[in-house]
């Protein structure tokens, strides 16, 4: 199927590739169907796009890249919404925040999103630990990553925007399930 | 809304599983406990509202930015 966006214009979309988030992002509630747009650029930044509006699109990226020690704790409750029956079907993402002054981008490590590429579900997740930032300034990090495999740029020479719902395996993003917890808010 | 008075170190009880209790009270902050099962997602409100500004902020990258922070990553 064809899809309008406005920042890739019109992509064919295989159906099979689009995710359903059920209660959708928050503050974007009434948008619930997206796919994984990789335009094969340098940055490695990879796209949750909405199939209802071309114009929204979220630059996201894999954690580890930047932030090989973080951690996801899902609570069982995002887990039945994600109906996750094994952590391989997962796909952990953050969410970037790319302003004017490229150089204080920051990704969202407090709302990951997560995504079951087995069944097609998806969810933003607000996770517990208080000490995950909104805002974690990320660009040197990005740029030592990139700059370490540069010479393995071959892999990323394609410029066909293509879609990618593969990217890393979960094990390696670190998702625990968490069943201890602090009940004491502060 | 349902409001509720207590007083330091009572409680209130939510379904049969959820407690929640006024720890300390010190001027104008309230410290409260809560006992919920683990399955139960606590976070104060302003969360919510800091992750709905991210997002939105998010939306408005432009690939403009992106074709610059491209070039800027690929500088030694």
């Amino acid at each position: 199927m064809k899809i309008k966006t406005t920042r890739f214009g019109e992509l064919e979309v295989n159906p099979n590739d689009i995710v359903t988030f059920a209660e959708g992002l928050l503050g974007f509630e009434n948008l619930k169907r997206y796919f994984v747009v990789d335009p094969g650029d340098s940055t490695l930044i990879l796209w949750l796009q909405s199939t209802e509006d071309e114009k929204v699109a979220f630059p996201i990226i894999e954690p580890k890249i930047f932030k090989p020690d973080y951690i996801a704790k899902l609570l069982p409750a995002d887990l039945n919404g994600l109906e996750l029956d094994s952590l391989q079907n997962a796909k952990l993402y953050s969410i970037l925040t790319i302003p004017a002054n490229v150089t204080e981008m920051s990704a969202n490590l407090k709302a990951p999103v997560v995504i079951n590429s087995n069944k097609k579900v998806a969810k933003q997740i607000v996770l517990q630990d208080s000490k995950l930032s909104v805002k974690h300034e990320m660009y040197k990090q990005l740029k030592m990553f990139i700059v370490n495999f540069s010479s393995d740029d071959a892999r990323r020479t394609s410029y066909e925007p293509s879609i990618a719902l593969e990217a890393g395996d979960f094990k390696s993003t670190n998702v625990n399930l968490n069943n201890n917890r602090t009940l004491e808010a502060q | 809304m349902l409001v509720l008075t207590r007083k330091l170190g009572e409680s209130i009880a939510i379904d049969d599983n959820i407690k929640i209790v006024v720890v300390q009270i010190k001027g104008k902050q309230v410290r409260l406990g809560i006992k919920a099962p683990k399955e139960t997602k606590i976070h104060r409100e302003e969360v919510y509202q800091a992750i709905q500004d991210q997002n939105t902020e998010a939306v408005q990258a432009n690939m403009s930015d992106i074709a610059r922070l491209g070039e800027e990553l690929k500088k030694k």
